[in-house]
């Protein structure tokens, strides 16, 4: 992986179409401007995780009665727990 | 009571008020907006989250507390706006919202999703699968390994 130093304001290339500005560096979090084109989709990792494993839930959503195995399971492991708000 | 035949869990009814609403949809399905909750006795605590538009997409989930009992919610500021809850606070989960962690069933494990939530506005009912800001959580928690299952039944 290629490792930049870079200050706050200060931008980086990728090809031709896309500009990465550092906009501001926090304690903990830094902002990015990121210019690329429309058709080059741009998200957070995380977000591409959580849809990834979406699509992956709801076409594998199984039926009630296919979950008898595992509320069985589940009803002990969580009945200590049953005081806590849900 | 509006009701609606769906693929998984057979024919639905449920309160005019009780839908719940997704203003931005979920991660992978953006256009599926209206949702409702369904529970069966049998089934508890497994809370089954059905889209309204489209019946062959249903949700499983669990309470995330029945997941992790400590589960902390990291919500950003964005995700707050959508729901109609203040910023740079917080809900409590079981006072201000309902939080629910969407279950994934695969060969090797049965896995919950801790680092995105699907949190429930209890007083209007908005809801969004925020992804958590902090927390470390993962997006395939392994509830249900193969090997453990099989010594259990």
């Amino acid at each position: 992986m290629l490792m930049m130093s870079r200050r706050e304001g200060e931008t980086i290339l990728i090809g031709d179409g896309i500009e990465i500005v550092i906009a501001h560096i926090g304690r903990t979090r830094v902002r990015v401007g990121i210019r690329a084109p429309r058709e080059t989709p741009v998200i957070a990792r995380e977000v591409k995780l959580v849809r990834d494993e979406n699509r992956a839930a709801a076409a594998t959503a199984p039926l009630p009665t296919a979950l008898t195995g595992l509320i069985a399971r589940l009803q002990p492991a969580s009945a200590p727990r049953s005081g806590n708000p849900v | 009571m509006p009701s609606l035949d769906t693929k998984h869990l057979g024919r639905i009814s449920w309160e005019p008020g009780s839908e719940i609403d997704f203003p931005r949809g979920l991660p992978g399905f953006e256009d599926r907006q209206r949702f409702v909750a369904v529970h069966f006795g049998h089934t508890d605590p497994l809370i089954f989250l059905q889209s309204l538009e489209d019946s062959a997409l249903c949700f499983t989930t669990l309470p995330v507390r029945a997941v992790e009992p400590d589960y902390r919610l990291s919500i950003g500021d964005e995700d707050l706006v959508l729901m109609g809850l203040p910023k740079n606070r917080q809900p409590r989960i079981g006072e201000d919202v309902h939080c629910l962690a969407v279950l994934s069933f695969k060969e090797a494990a049965m896995t919950a999703n801790l680092l995105a939530p699907v949190a429930i506005n209890l007083k209007n009912l908005k809801a969004v699968q925020a992804v958590a800001q902090e927390g470390g959580y993962s997006h395939q928690h392994v509830l249900l390994a193969e090997e453990k299952a099989a010594a259990c039944s």
